[in-house]
């Protein structure tokens, strides 16, 4: 797994690439953890490059999720592959976590 | 020097020259060891199978058996293959350090030797050793103890299956690691129906298992009779929602009604169950409407429930995604598509004969690659 972050104009953008699973989600747990630790109210998730996410990476979106809702901030998952957004449904997340087919729609969501 | 050797510890030095071992003697007298003396290599051989050191010190050029060849014996035997060994010789070329380490020797140390460094590095390794020691001793402590709640959990399963009229069972139940997080239930309700319960919390080890035995807790306790798959739902995720931060739990409820041979389900995270219909002999994932795992959030929306009619030899199956998610060693997934075929295996096996047919293909698959998820399934079959 790969996993980078930026901040522009207050929006944390976070890309994940290649599998999120028990093995990679404390790293990517802890970037997460750090890429929120300022005040930002608005993160984007570009998962166009993740393969694969289990339950174990699901938590790690969750707990981004949820400490928006804390914030009353938005949060948006972005691109994902069919695979990935077979999982977000069967699993019933995406009534949690709103996604958008593209990061340019997710900008929207977040504006 | 400040050092935290006790003088339970020994070093054993071997040296078949007696005024090098009495130099290396006097200067490994203040560390705070028991210091031993061997003067050849088969005398250290013995003494260190029989005393077991805590640190070696081994010359390498000696009469009967060399430095190199003792420690290639102590590495050989279980018993003294942990103790660190420190060459020290005479032999100063960079390919006589590179064998000695190669053996397993932990440093190599060259003769003549300065006494400040011999005792400093001595104080490492003694260090590196103790706390390599307290590392594997909690380790085997922690294991015991997941040792110890898995052998709890077994006890909260079904010890075994009821038998129900018209609807006969089978189930699996397999932990990736000592304990686990899936669990599943049978309860008995009025008019000869019955409800299903199977539950995975997220993660592994200790943490699922708590949150596994909580559920298993709760779902006993449930006040009225199981019978409204939704409230059940509700019930569980209202309990679950105060404790089961930052995990959560997937679950599927089904109450079967034996007289009609209905199943109404509800679903939480879980995979979709899957049905084999006898009439056509195919098998399919149902189409199954769910709310997100428990221990999230209190559903702020009606919890749908699927209902399904079964007939005579058509195959109810449940499971965690510990199978569905089970990789072989090319990274590849089982998935439910091959799940759904030993699913559909001879129409006239029974349940138990299903379910060693979906394990038997799903270990053909994983190989020799082991499961890092559990993996629990329940099956029924209409009589």
């Amino acid at each position: 797994m790969e996993i980078k972050q930026k901040e522009e104009n207050g929006i944390v953008s976070i890309a994940i690439k290649g599998r999120l699973d028990a093995d990679s989600s404390p790293e990517a747990e802890k970037v997460v953890k750090e890429a929120l630790e300022g005040q930002t109210t608005r993160v984007l998730f570009n998962l166009g490059a993740l393969e694969y996410l289990s339950s174990a990476g699901l938590r790690v979106l969750l707990s981004a999720a949820k400490e928006m809702r804390r914030r009353e901030g938005k949060i948006v998952l972005c691109s994902l592959n069919e695979f990935v957004k077979e999982i977000f449904e069967v699993s019933g997340f995406q009534s949690l976590i709103p996604i958008t087919d593209s990061v340019e729609s997710g900008m929207e969501v977040l504006s | 020097m400040g050092n935290n050797n006790s003088d339970t510890e020994s070093i054993l030095l071997v040296d078949d020259n007696p005024t090098n071992l009495q130099v290396l003697f006097q200067t490994l007298a203040g560390v705070g060891c028991k210091l031993l003396i061997a003067k050849n290599g088969n005398g250290a051989l013995a003494i260190a199978g029989k005393a077991l050191p805590d640190l070696i010190l081994l010359d390498i050029m000696m009469p009967d058996i060399d430095g190199y060849e003792v420690c290639r014996q102590l590495k050989a035997v279980d018993a003294t293959a942990d103790i660190p060994v420190i060459f020290l010789s005479a032999l100063g070329e960079t390919e006589d350090k590179v064998k000695g380490l190669r053996l397993g020797a932990v440093d190599y140390i060259t003769k003549p030797f300065q006494p400040d460094e011999v005792i400093a590095r001595v104080n490492t390794h003694l260090t590196i050793h103790r706390l390599k020691r307290e590392v594997e001793s909690q380790k085997d402590k922690l294991a015991h103890e997941l040792e110890v709640v898995s052998e709890v959990q077994r006890k909260l399963l079904p010890k075994e299956l009821p038998k129900i009229d018209g609807f006969k069972l089978a189930a699996n139940y397999e932990t990736s690691r000592y304990a686990g997080g899936d669990y599943y239930d049978i309860v008995e309700l009025p008019e000869n129906r019955w409800g299903f319960l199977i539950a995975d919390a997220e993660g592994h080890s200790a943490p699922a298992a708590v949150l596994m035995a909580m559920t298993c807790a709760l779902f006993r306790a449930y006040p009225d009779s199981a019978d409204d798959p939704a409230a059940v739902l509700n019930y569980l995720n209202r309990h679950l929602c105060k404790v089961a931060e930052p995990s959560f739990m997937t679950a599927l409820y089904a109450v079967y009604d034996a007289g009609q041979q209905t199943m109404r389900i509800v679903r939480a995270g879980q995979p979709l169950p899957m049905i084999y219909r006898a009439s056509d002999k195919k098998s399919f994932e149902l189409e199954c409407p769910g709310v997100y795992p428990l221990g999230i959030e209190p559903y702020d929306i009606e919890v749908p429930v699927t209902e399904i009619k079964l007939m005579p030899g058509d195959r109810f199956f449940v499971y965690t995604d510990g199978l569905s998610e089970r990789f072989n060693a090319e990274g590849e997934s089982y998935g439910e598509e091959r799940l759904l075929q030993p699913l559909a295996t001879d129409s006239a096996s029974t349940p138990q004969d299903v379910v060693s047919a979906i394990i038997s293909n799903l270990e053909q698959f994983a190989g020799d690659h082991p499961a890092d998820d559990d993996q629990a399934l329940l099956l029924g079959i209409v009589d």
